[in-house]
């Protein structure tokens, strides 16, 4: 480690360079950057820093030396083992001696770097490296400067916060211990001077906010202390504490009310703080906390009767009212809440006003829809007041659902019949009655299903029939929009609890509203009726069928379509959504308005394509198309034509401009294409097959399920034209296959390659590289044996031998290496093949085998009939025992999302899956009897020989259940 | 670190299907940092004996029970009379120090020792010619020895231990009785005063005053300095100590007076609460029974050791655990779940977590003797340190038990009331009921179940916490969460692609195998 004097020279020179660090010009900065860089690993370097931050006389190099500093301890402080020191230690003592003073004494930019620096520096070394830090602070406490007070206790937070979240451990609570031993009885001494400070300068407004943050911090740190577990000192401290809280709860200054109307004041921000420290001691130190609970539950309520609607509040009301929520919960609490004139002035005063459509709400349902649908469809409200106080009613109802709702029910009413006098004046008194019923009622919900448990107590259908249904019929859609949001919302998440008939009615009304200017209503529209139509009725039928539609078909999809045209929905994924889930349940009702509707489609494909940025929308797009492909050709297979006519100058501009979120959506509407060619592969498609095999497309992961299944396509209908006209590509195709085997992740997508090449190429095309692909599996083999690989490398081998014979599959392993065939046997297929999965796998497997064991003189006349009877054991237990699915303790942590199938597991586009195949459906649909049959062939073809094999070693419950194959194929043993 | 290492241990099982049995068990963790006060209902470590004597008042006019004239004398008088060589004196003197020292408040045990009394009174223990002399200052010995470690310190280095033993076999009683009781104050201090005792042969010296005619309150007083040497970890009291002490610990436990319940159980808590041979000791004595039947004695103070000294059997093997199911626990601990004290509550649940940890059919024996009810209920309505242990009991019971087991743990509300915890403020509860979650998921992956499974969680408001969760501020919880609801609840692609030595050029990739190796061994 070099050193730099602590001279004039030395400070002068890092001054200049730290001013052209912050040049514009990147060719100015850049190499000051370096330098300071190249520098940073001297002796003194930090040191020259903090005498620059401390003494430099222009304030800018200050603010800059103390940031430098900052990230200079980040990158470097913590001592990494097996890595060299990057501080010497010199300066390390020098850095500890320092800090506290000079960020106490610094202005407040520099304090918060300084303050930062001291965090970093105590995460590593405080306690057992720093044991005087705490003394230090706590000293300053007698300072009297609230300055330097803040900076202590701001600093002290962010040591202390980690306690909130990090796990019990002896080590942390040893730390917490001697943080406690030196600092609580000062923090609560200056938590008392500093309430008694409040009041001699109630009216100074300027040491108020000091001393307000101060109480603030303080509130901070309490939590974060008693966090993990509730300290001796803090248990004989509580009196003070909680008084303390209490009376700054009840608190008002007029000096501190801020007219900001957004921003929380600090006094908002230090009840919100007491609200967290009381629902804390609420929820973990119940059986201390208890004598206080009362009162602060009375002073919570107070608070929130008496605070107003300003945003600026939010936080602090939902805290608020969170705390009430968690504690009318619990049993022994019930009796403070019970009193019907308190749930009475709960309900009016606490809830029904949080529940209220404000002027904020008002502006984002107008200007920023996409956050108020988020925030109202989606529950990402977990802050909002609505959200909280809904939490309230649920709370309140585990215990008095029935006074409850009978007086939310007057109130309901009666904001009904304000909303009646002045429909124009008074929507949101309705808005806000919907919004109580809604959560009165909901008691359980789900995306997939709506409410699916519903209060009791509240008529449903009733407030649909009288209050939403009225809106909805409404001539004019685009009058009070939030309410008819309100009335499409209601349709929607109450859908598993209306009757068939009351959905049947919304259907054309929900249609129309399509058409509404505002984005959430008709957002809302879309989103209703793509939920609608997911119902199941009984049979697991769509509740609402096709023949029901009939009548709103065209109008649907017409409004469909031209909501998307409507401002701010071009790329509205409900929209999207809706479409593809009107096409799913239409079927064959859609097959006369596709030609017109492919052509939209498309070109909203090559739209987005330009710059694809709103992923939901684009699936469902492709979904879209996937549908009307499927649906059209499963009535005319022909019209396939006419899709890659329309389709394919798109694709192939996607593919062109490598618009890389296009690319794996394109394989799978490719692949769903070329496998309904009934006749061989078009020559369009065969252009495009070398392009298919270049390495810059496996490169990324997201396209190698689809070009999988896309190349299965090609085999499939093409394996002969391929090898007829395209044999230069094999090594190619093959290499894939190599490079797939290769990974542990995708080792499954090249079996399914290889599996598909196997099945469909001529055999002479691919017989010059067998030797060379076993090699390739037995490589992998050794080097990297995963649970994964072998099941998949058992269905392959088996396959192949149904296919090729199981003596060409022995000659080939034997060929390789003497008695491969034997440890392939012994070593993989006896013991793992009890963890092969899926039926497909699983026949192929037992066919195969019982090829191996039936149709191959080695196993009956060389060393290799050792083997003969246990692999018969292992196929009975294949067939008659559970799966094996235990995996072995290394591997838990590789491909746990990837479940490997015969099929390609992958379908991101759910309509263009892939049906099952099965490549051996011609050999046998029963393999029991299968095996039944072989052996009793072979027992004819060498008598005595098998019986004599059974009898030595299979073991008598495997023996039952062969006996009952060969009684079931009824054949016979000889 | 121990309490990081079984962190890590719970990691990895969360990731791991096919582990061991052994590892599911929560074992009491030596917890040698405490934040929170003193627990109530433990013994006591040491005891001052302030217990004032009625001839105190008969005999000395002069020092009369009246505190003020107590006070009046001073140390220097005492030290006069003490180290003079008048009988009377000394035997004034000392009873002078052993009442200044028997003062409810502020005993002056430094004043006494700085003032080199005690080599005195250590030899006034040997003075078996003047029983009074003796029994004064064994009582001052024992008063200064109830102090802190360093008091006890400078009793022991002025042998006082070699005196106390031999004074042990006093032929008066209350002389005995009061070494019993100095000698339990040093034990008392830790274990390798604890040893010293014992190798100096307390144990044999105790034990001999156990008759059938000891008269209860020195059965208490001895029961008591027994169960101090049995206690204390780190290390563990030496196993052939254990041996000699069982047999007549396991006599007492047979009396019915409360005091020496209390005591003897909670010397078979101590030695209970250690690795399993430890608790085979204790096992194999044939003494769960009577513990489980200790268990529902009307006094806490019996309950709370018992309670403990079964829940450390059953955190033992299976075996050892089946030992105490076969002898009843399990229809005792429901009642003790319904105890009015949270922490007896805490306690028995802890002990059904641990229940909870073994093979299925003991899993099967809980819900046969009913203790999901209770058990759910704790969940919903338990203080939070018994929440915390059902949770665990939960988890234990998700991971070892059959899909029946399972599928009734849900149906009688176990998942909607560990859901509902999921906003607790403790990190590692968060990451146990994810844990859980996380076996009911594999579980119903077992069924094909997987999709009702995720309504449900979502249902009862599961998944908001889950997906809130991912922005919890601890590492370990946002991950198990985010892994979670990618695993079950979105269909997310797979990602990954390892890099290779295949080699590619621009159009294709090649085909080729590198050298043969020359053997392949699987």
């Amino acid at each position: 480690m070099g050193t730099m004097e602590l001279n004039d020279g030395n400070l002068q020179t890092l001054t200049e360079f730290m001013r052209k660090t912050l040049d514009p010009d990147p060719s100015v900065r850049r190499p000051a950057e370096k330098f300071l860089e190249s520098v940073e690993g001297n002796q003194n370097y930090p040191i020259l820093l903090l005498t620059l931050l401390e003494k430099s006389q222009d304030n800018v190099i200050r603010v800059c030396a103390a940031v430098t500093f900052k990230n200079y301890i980040k990158r470097n402080w913590r001592i990494i083992e097996d890595e060299p020191n990057k501080i010497s230690d010199p300066d390390r003592t020098t850095i500890k001696a320092n800090i506290v003073n000079l960020m106490l004494s610094s202005p407040e930019q520099i304090q918060k770097q300084l303050s930062d620096a001291i965090s970093i520096i105590g995460r590593e070394d405080f306690p057992l490296k720093w044991p005087d830090l705490l003394t230090e602070m706590v000293t300053r406490f007698q300072s009297g400067d609230f300055h330097i007070i803040n900076g202590v206790l701001r600093t002290a937070h962010s040591l202390f916060k980690r306690y909130r979240h990090e796990f019990k451990s002896n080590e942390l609570w040893l730390e917490i211990k001697l943080v406690l031993d030196t600092f609580a009885n000062p923090l609560t001494e200056l938590f008392k001077a500093t309430i008694e400070l409040c009041q001699t300068h109630a009216t100074d407004i300027n040491a108020l906010k000091i001393l307000f943050s101060s109480l603030t911090l303080i509130s901070k740190l309490f939590y974060s202390l008693n966090f993990q577990d509730l300290p001796e000192f803090f248990e004989d401290n509580m009196e003070t504490w909680m008084s303390n809280f209490h009376n700054l709860l009840t608190l008002d200054n007029k000096l501190l009310q801020t007219d900001d109307e957004e921003e929380a004041g600090l006094l908002e921000l230090l009840k919100s703080q007491i609200c967290d420290n009381a629902a804390l001691y609420a929820q973990k130190y119940d059986e201390e906390f208890q004598p206080y609970l009362p009162r602060f539950v009375t002073a919570i309520w107070n608070l929130l009767v008496s605070t107003g609607q300003e945003v600026k509040y939010d936080l602090l009301v939902s805290n608020a009212i969170q705390f009430l929520a968690s504690v009318c919960e619990r049993p022994h609490y019930k009796h403070l809440f019970e009193d019907q004139n308190t749930l009475t002035s709960i309900c009016e005063k606490v809830i029904v006003p949080n529940m209220e459509f404000r002027s904020a709400d008002e502006e984002a349902f107008e200007d920023n829809s996409e956050e108020y649908i988020r925030r109202d469809l989606e529950g990402s409200d977990i802050d909002t007041r609505r959200r909280a106080a809904c939490d309230l009613v649920r709370g309140l109802c585990k215990f008095f659902e029935g006074p409850v709702t009978a007086i939310f029910s007057g109130y309901v009413n009666s904001m009904l019949g304000e909303y009646a006098k002045n429909p124009g004046v008074n929507w949101k008194h309705k808005d806000a009655a919907i919004y109580l019923v809604t959560s009165l009622a909901s008691k359980a919900q789900t995306a997939k299903h709506g409410i699916t448990q519903a209060n009791e107590l509240v008529n449903l259908t009733e407030f649909f029939v009288n209050h939403i249904l009225t809106d909805l019929k409404s001539q004019n859609v685009n009058e009070f929009p939030v309410l008819k949001a309100d009335a499409i919302k209601y349709v929607m998440i109450f859908r598993s609890q209306l009757p068939k008939e009351q959905l049947l009615q919304a259907v054309p009304l929900l249609v129309a509203h399509l058409q509404a200017e505002s984005t959430v209503e008709h957002t809302y529209a879309a989103h209703a009726l793509e939920r609608l139509f997911t119902m199941r009725g009984p049979n697991n039928s769509t509740l609402i069928t096709p023949a029901e539609m009939a009548p709103f078909t065209e109008q649907l999809l017409n409004n469909l379509f031209k909501a998307l045209a409507l401002p701010g929905s071009s790329e509205n994924e409900y929209i999207m959504k809706a479409i593809m889930r009107s096409f799913s349940l239409l079927q064959e009702a859609i097959v006369s308005y596709i030609p017109t509707l492919i052509g939209q489609l498309t070109h909203k494909l090559l739209l987005v394509s330009k710059n694809p940025s709103k992923p939901h929308f684009n699936h469902y797009l492709f979904e879209s198309l996937c549908l009307s492909i499927r649906i059209t050709c499963k009535a005319n297979t022909t019209t396939v034509g006419s899709f890659e006519e329309a389709l394919f100058p798109v694709f192939t501009e996607i593919l062109q401009n490598d618009v890389q979120e296009f690319v794996p959506y394109v394989f799978q509407v490719m692949s769903l294409l070329l496998e309904i060619h009934t006749s061989s592969i078009p020559n369009s498609y065969m252009a495009l097959f070398p392009h298919l095999l270049q390495p810059v497309l496996w490169e990324r992961t997201g396209n190698i399920p689809p070009l999988v299944r896309l190349l299965q396509a090609y085999l499939e209908k093409g394996g002969a034209t391929i090898a007829s006209s395209a044999a230069d590509k094999i090594p190619g195709l093959l290499g894939v296959f190599q490079k797939l085997i290769a990974s542990k992740a995708n080792d499954h997508q090249g079996f399914y390659l290889m599996n598909s090449i196997i099945e469909h190429m001529p055999t002479e095309s691919i017989v010059q590289y067998r030797k060379q692909i076993f090699i390739l599996l037995f490589q992998r083999l050794q080097s990297s044996k995963t649970t994964k690989f072998i099941k998949s490398f058992m269905v392959f081998i088996n396959l192949y031998g149904v296919k090729y014979g199981a003596i060409a599959l022995q000659e080939i392993f034997d060929s390789i290496q003497p008695k491969m065939f034997g440890m392939v046997l012994e070593k993989i297929v006896i013991p793992e093949v009890q963890k092969v999965s899926g039926p497909v796998e699983k026949k192929i497997c037992a066919v195969g085998i019982t090829k191996i064991l039936t149709e191959c003189p080695a196993m009956i006349d060389t060393e290799y009939t050792k083997l003969w009877t246990p692999l018969l054991q292992a196929l009975i237990g294949l067939f008659e025992l559970p799966e094996d699915d235990s995996i072995p303790d290394d591997e838990h942590f590789i491909d746990i999302e990837d479940t490997p199938g015969y099929q390609t597991a992958f379908s991101q586009l759910a309509f263009a899956g892939k049906n099952e195949h099965d490549p051996i459906r011609e050999v046998t649909s029963n393999p029991k009897i299968l095996l039944a049959q072989s052996l009793h062939k072979l027992s004819t073809a060498c008598p005595g020989r098998v019986p004599s094999m059974l009898s030595t070693s299979l073991n008598a419950e495997a023996l039952q259940y062969l006996q009952g194959y060969l009684q079931a194929a009824s054949v016979q043993l000889v | 670190m121990p309490t990081t290492s079984a962190t890590d241990d719970r990691l990895s099982k969360f990731k791991n299907k096919g582990k061991e049995p052994s590892k599911l068990r929560e074992r009491r963790i030596a917890e040698c940092v405490e934040l929170r006060k003193a627990a109530k209902n433990e013994n006591f470590l040491k005891r001052r004996n302030i217990t004032t004597l009625p001839e105190d008042a008969d005999q000395s006019p002069e020092l009369n029970t009246d505190n003020h004239e107590v006070t009046a004398i001073t140390i220097e008088e005492v030290v006069g009379d003490v180290n003079s060589d008048c009988k009377e004196r000394q035997t004034r003197g000392c009873q002078a120090a052993r009442k200044l020292l028997s003062r409810e408040c502020n005993p002056p045990l430094k004043e006494i020792v700085e003032a080199g009394l005690l080599s005195r009174f250590v030899e006034f223990l040997g003075r078996d010619d003047d029983p009074s002399l003796q029994f004064e200052a064994a009582w001052a010995l024992t008063n200064i020895a109830s102090g802190t470690s360093w008091h006890t310190q400078q009793v022991v280095e002025h042998g006082a231990v070699p005196a106390f033993i031999s004074l042990l076999a006093s032929p008066m009683l209350h002389i005995s009785e009061q070494a019993v009781w100095a000698l339990g104050n040093i034990a008392g201090d830790g274990p390798a005063y604890r040893d010293t005792l014992i190798e100096c042969n307390v144990i044999p010296a105790l034990l001999s005053r156990i008759t059938p005619d000891t008269p209860v309150g020195y059965l208490r007083n001895l029961t008591w300095t027994l169960s101090n040497l049995c206690r204390n970890k780190n290390p563990f009291p030496p196993l052939s100590a254990v041996q000699q002490v069982l047999p007549s610990l396991i006599q007492l436990l047979h009396l019915s007076d409360q005091d020496i319940l209390s005591d003897a159980c909670w010397a078979v808590s101590y030695l209970t609460d250690g690795a399993n041979d430890r608790i085979d000791i204790v096992v194999q004595t044939g003494i769960v029974p009577r513990l489980v039947s200790l268990m529902s004695f009307e006094a806490l103070t019996v309950v709370t050791p018992a309670l403990r000294s079964i829940g450390n059997i059953v955190s033992g093997s299976d075996i050892q655990t089946q030992v105490a199911i076969d002898a009843g626990v399990l229809s005792v601990l429901p009642s003790l779940m319904r105890h009015s004290k949270p922490s007896v509550q805490k306690e028995a649940t802890w002990a059904v977590s641990n229940i909870a940890a073994g093979p299925a059919q003991q899993i099967q024996q809980l819900l046969t003797c009913g203790l999901l009810p209770p058990l759910i209920d704790l969940l919903r309505n338990g203080d939070f340190k018994t929440q915390r242990e059902a949770v665990w009991a939960i988890t234990n019971f998700t991971s070892g038990g059959t899909v029946e087991q399972v599928i009734q743990l849900v149906q009688s509300g176990g998942l909607e009331a560990i859901l509902n915890l999921l906003t607790v403020k403790d990190s590692k509860t968060i990451l146990v009921i994810l844990d859980a979650i996380n076996n009911l998921f594999m579980a119903a992956e077992k069924m094909g179940e997987t999709d009702k499974l995720c309504l449900l969680v979502e249902e009862l408001g599961g998944l908001d916490k889950i997906e809130m969760l991912q922005n919890h501020e601890n590492d370990t919880v946002y991950r198990t969460a985010q892994a979670l609801i990618e695993k079950f609840f979105t269909d997310e692609e797979p990602e990954g692609l390892q890099t290779d030595a295949t080699e590619a050029t621009d159009t294709t990739f090649a085909f080729k195998t590198q050298d043969v190796q020359k053997t392949f061994r699987f």
